[in-house]
């Protein structure tokens, strides 16, 4: 499928390239979660962890005794 | 679009969201919550998946309880091994134990009445699968689960194992009679 890659790719604006310099403030927060690659590891292995492991141990543990 | 080519550096968040791309999320979005919900719904209208209690118990314990049942309320026994047929009263707790390869009492409840059923192994993990309705619960040793079943329909139900439990899994079959 032949597309004219002219007219599909440079919908950008002139200038509208990478954020201007200095200016930490127009990089959404979400985006800047999703930058930082350490952070994403940390959120990876931890939320799994807390939510199933450390979750479901507690519950294991704190089962009543039958009578 | 093609992917041929290193995206154009751009602000991507300050593009326009293309018409096609917004109407993908937005009806994928919608089946997402569809699918959600349906679990909290299934649970609470369905009858299948059941919430249970659970207590922590030894095989010891619980077949001292089973038995007891048994001795109190047995009405008959079935087939050439002597099952016994147990009739619990209304409203009461009902005790049925898996074991390599067995589920027993085989149990005798009335239609509309309510009773907890308590589920546990006596050795293995077995998989309590009441049919037709397809009722599951898994149960292991050590662990008491109790179900709150009020039978709707009377005829008879079968019991089967549906966690392969060794050789003779597939002749773990067990039988709940509801009478009128």
């Amino acid at each position: 499928m032949f597309v004219h890659l002219e007219a599909t790719m440079t919908d950008s604006t002139p200038g509208d390239t990478a954020p201007p310099q200095g200016s930490d403030a127009d990089i959404p927060a979400m985006q800047k979660i999703l930058d930082n690659p350490f952070l994403l590891l940390f959120l990876g292995i931890m939320f799994p962890t807390v939510l199933y492991i450390v979750w479901g141990v507690m519950e294991i543990v704190t089962i009543p005794l039958s009578h | 679009m093609t992917t041929l080519s290193p995206p154009a550096e751009r602000i991507w968040w300050k593009q326009p969201l293309d018409r096609l791309e917004g109407t993908w999320i937005a009806i994928a979005l919608v089946w997402s919550l569809i699918m959600f919900f349906m679990m909290p719904i299934w649970h609470v209208y369905g009858k299948q998946n059941l919430s249970n209690e659970a207590y922590k118990t030894t095989p010891e314990a619980y077949m001292a309880k089973v038995q007891a049942m048994v001795d109190q309320h047995t009405v008959r026994k079935e087939t050439d091994l002597q099952l016994p047929v147990v009739k619990p009263p209304p409203g009461s707790d009902v005790y049925m134990l898996g074991r390599l390869w067995q589920w027993w009492p085989l149990l005798e409840l009335q239609k509309g009445k309510t009773y907890r059923l308590h589920l546990s192994s006596m050795d293995w993990q077995h998989g309590f699968s009441l049919q037709p309705l397809n009722v599951n619960m898994q149960v292991v040793p050590g662990y008491e689960m109790v179900l709150t079943i009020t039978p709707d329909t009377s005829g008879e139900f079968t019991v089967i194992c549906n966690e392969f439990c060794g050789i003779g899994h597939h002749t773990m079959v067990g039988k709940i009679y509801v009478t009128p």
